[in-house]
């Protein structure tokens, strides 16, 4: 049920949360809200939603305590310290309770990693920071703070927005114009998991069931592409859904892709991807630590730090911390050395972007290391030597299988396609392509949900 | 109005919604009586879009109410034959839809199964008949004797999809006193494989599709083996009367491994295997034994497990008369010894990693059959 894109979400969860919500007088709306977020998240984790309640507890109370220490707007240096050493105390709690579960999920079993745990407590340490630097403005109550914790559409997977973003201090506006529009986001994001991400998780399916010894540098190349596009369908899409219940229910759009393929520069893609965790690093890491106002190695070192911290935080192989590695080493090259002329040659940084970073990302897929030395040993092959029992030809059905999947996600990644979209939404044509996208899509999740397999055929 | 204009999409989605959980609900009681729904998680509409899946239009539930008097008459095992006509009569633009009517258990693939019991009523004839015609050429040997099944299906093995082992190890034996020979690759000149998921493994990691013709699709069940157009190659019947095969090698099983029952698999796999032999009579025809899952597959799936596929091959190894169809099983070259799937040689528990079929092609090299060891 905690997936947006099940039925017992979009046709149990969600229809009775949004009538109770919106039969209910104005007050009670906020209580609602958070009851029903805590529900959902139960389904989820019916045992460690413990954690979420007392961290959310214990991270009310400190920050209380921090903002008690200056009401005004001005603050001397005594209590900018103070509070300093409570949100200091916070955050070193928090981080504890990530690191001490991360090690559980690495060392113990996979199971005891509680939900969404990565992006709650990101947001935690961000209302610490921000109330530590004077950035949220009137008081939290103590319902409005655990709303932002635990709000149902933002829990599992972000996006992380920032306590003052909600403008829970404000009562929300709410608008039927404000509703359709959260709804189209909505179905736009769950048409792109399931039509397009779904569809080419298969691909990769394929390629670990022929065992990448096998594939052809052709399909190699196919998957690497094939499994960009899935995982920004699937982010993008969760991103989009998220985001469309939130303006549904009032909340501005938090924005969390911008057409990373677009980029010029491994640097601006990670400026367009996953926003709010970039963003993140960038404020509450990053700054604090200097960022680029420093000397070169003082940067160097900085870049480093967010990099392999990134890395760590996306998952619990030892191939995520390469791949943050790689990421980072590409972006300080990119800042000493050629990021400039990148710019200044069109088409050049734009194809640099689609070459490397589909490499990037199969460091992310393939978490055993042997197995992702073969696959590249598969994509240059006077690298990898010949491979075993190869069929040349694999790659004509496979293109034939997925072509369809490639021209709509090459399409979505070019800005002009989704930006029409968005411009002509009130269009009819468009509303009723919207109303086929949902039905398709619910049409794919019923065809799946019957079996007990997410792809059944043999 | 204003409504209409501020929130056309949203209202456009309740109203599609609603009409399509009004057909939910008319569709529960005829067309859809077959699909499963779970009230608690999906919603009632859900069973249109599974009933689209199977080829069931919901268009059809208008023409459903007189099918509905006679889904109720219906379950048992023979249809009279008026009824059956009838029923063509009232639904005529799918084939599924009739047939689905009559299924007595809910199955995933409703038509398929129904097409199936339909067929068995006739295929009992046809046995009779093509027994006649086998016993005469050979007639020097001892006469093909057929295995009987010791029992029936169980109700509870056929509410909880368990594929019941009615034949124990008697097929299996007798095929295996067969004295199989090495061949070369020549052999396969005149082969046709036909085969699901697996055997396009087979076609695409050996290098057997050189001599051999493969009609195989994924997802293949032996319901569709005769229908099916294989992605446009045509249908197996087209090219049985466009070459002369002298070897047709089966495997299909897995797919329906959910669905029907040992009895009703056994029934179809022979009518395919007897229209085979009608359509290239000199053929030889190898039945090959369904290829196990992994040891972890099989302990964690309640219908994809190695002893739902061992029964289901001790009932089709009884085919084999060792003369004209044979049994032969590779599971003999990538199973343990407890009998499951190989962990190395798979990633998904199903099917061999690209490497490994040509362990596949090995074994079928040296289960040839060559005409002066015949007999």
């Amino acid at each position: 049920m905690v997936s947006f894109s099940s039925f017992e979400f979009l046709f149990r969860f969600l229809p009775i949360f949004l009538i109770l919500y919106f039969a209910m007088p104005k007050k009670y709306r906020e209580t609602l809200l958070l009851l029903g977020s805590l529900v959902f998240y139960a389904f989820g984790e019916p045992v460690f939603i413990l954690v979420l309640i007392v961290t959310t507890i214990v991270n009310y109370s400190i920050g209380m305590q921090s903002w008690k220490v200056g009401e005004g707007f001005s603050l001397h240096e005594w209590q900018k310290n103070k509070r300093k050493k409570y949100m200091m105390q916070a955050v070193a709690l928090d981080v504890a309770v990530l690191v001490i579960f991360k090690f559980l999920a690495v060392f113990v079993d996979h199971t005891l990693l509680p939900l969404g745990i990565s992006f709650y407590i990101f947001k935690m340490i961000s209302f610490q920071m921000d109330i530590c630097r004077g950035e949220v403005w009137s008081k939290p109550s103590f319902q409005h703070a655990a709303i932002y914790f635990t709000m149902f559409p933002q829990v599992t997977s972000g996006p992380i927005m920032r306590y003052h973003e909600g403008e829970f201090e404000r009562e929300r506006t709410w608008s039927l114009e404000q509703f359709e529009d959260g709804l189209k986001y909505f179905v736009a994001g769950l048409g792109m998991k399931v039509l397009l991400a779904d569809r080419l998780a298969i691909l990769w399916n394929d390629l670990q069931m022929i065992g990448f010894q096998s594939i052809s540098t052709p399909l190699a190349w196919l998957g690497a592409f094939g499994y960009s596009l899935r995982l920004y369908f699937d982010f993008w899409g969760y991103s989009l859904m998220a985001a469309g219940l939130g303006v549904m229910l009032g909340f501005d759009f938090i924005e969390n892709f911008h057409h990373p393929y677009a980029s010029k520069s491994i640097a601006e893609f990670y400026r367009r991807w996953h926003m709010t965790l970039g963003s993140w690093f960038r404020d509450y890491v990053y700054i604090p630590l200097g960022g680029s106002r420093c000397g070169k190695k003082k940067l160097v070192f900085n870049l480093a730090l967010v990099w392999l911290l990134t890395g760590f935080w996306h998952g619990n192989g030892i191939n995520y911390v390469i791949w943050g590695a790689v990421l980072g080493i590409l972006i300080i090259l990119e800042k000493m050395f050629y990021g400039k002329k990148l710019g200044k040659i069109p088409v050049l940084g734009n194809l640099y972007v689609l070459a490397v970073i589909p490499l990037t990302w199969v460091v992310f897929a393939i978490t055993d290391l042997r197995q992702l030395g073969i696959y590249f040993g598969r994509l240059f092959p006077f690298i990898g030597g010949a491979g075993l029992a190869v069929n040349p030809q694999d790659i004509i059905k496979y293109i034939q299988n997925y072509s369809v999947y490639f021209i709509v996600g090459i399409l979505l990644c070019i800005p002009a396609v989704p930006g029409y979209i968005e411009k002509h939404k009130k269009n009819p044509i468009i509303i009723l392509l919207f109303v086929v996208l949902f039905w398709t899509s619910v049409y794919f999740l019923a065809s799946s949900a019957g079996n007990p397999f997410m792809y059944l055929n043999f | 109005m204003n409504f209409i204009k501020k929130c056309p999409f949203f209202l456009l989605l309740i109203g599609t919604g609603l009409i399509f959980t009004i057909i939910g609900i008319a569709g529960r009681m005829s067309i859809y009586a077959e699909q499963e729904y779970h009230p608690l998680t999906t919603p009632v509409l859900a069973v249109m879009f599974t009933g689209i899946n199977d080829g069931i239009y919901p268009w059809q539930v208008f023409a459903g109410e007189s099918a509905q008097t006679m889904a109720q008459g219906n379950g048992a095992e023979e249809t009279p034959k008026s009824e059956l006509e009838r029923e063509q009569e009232t639904v005529p633009e799918e084939d599924g839809t009739a047939d689905a009517l009559d299924a007595p258990q809910p199955e995933t693939d409703v038509s398929a199964n129904a097409l199936a019991k339909e067929e068995t009523d006739t295929s009992e004839e046809e046995t009779e008949e093509s027994e006649e015609n086998e016993g005469q050429p050979e007639g020097e040997d001892a006469p093909f004797e057929k295995i009987e099944p010791a029992r029936a299906s169980t109700q509870e093995e056929i509410q909880n999809h368990i594929s019941a082992d009615l034949y124990g190890d008697a097929g299996v034996l007798r095929a295996a006193e067969y004295e199989f020979s090495a061949v070369d690759e020549s052999y396969f000149d005149d082969a046709l494989f036909i085969g699901d998921s697996r055997t396009v493994g087979l076609r695409d990691y050996t290098d057997l599709s050189e001599h051999a013709d493969f009609y195989c699709e994924t997802s293949l069940t032996i319901y569709k083996v005769l229908e099916e157009d294989f992605g446009g190659q045509g249908t197996v019947e087209e090219a049985l009367e466009n070459n002369a095969y002298g070897k047709i090698f089966l495997m299909v099983g897995i797919n329906e491994l959910g669905r029907g029952t040992t009895e009703e698999y056994m029934a179809e796999y022979t009518k395919v295997v007897e229209r085979l032999h009608e359509l290239e009579p000199e053929a030889k025809i190898f039945v090959q034994g369904v290829m196990r899952v992994s040891g972890e597959k099989n302990s964690s799936d309640a219908i994809f497990n190695n002893s739902n596929i061992n029964a289901r091959n001790n009932a089709i190894a009884t085919l084999a008369d060792n003369k004209q169809i044979f049994y032969i099983d590779v599971n003999e070259a990538v199973c343990d010894e407890e009998g499951n799937l190989i962990k190395d040689y798979t990633f998904d528990q199903i099917h061999l990693l690209g490497a490994y079929y040509d362990l596949w092609k090995q074994f079928l090299l040296v289960h040839g059959v060559t005409d002066d060891a015949a007999g």
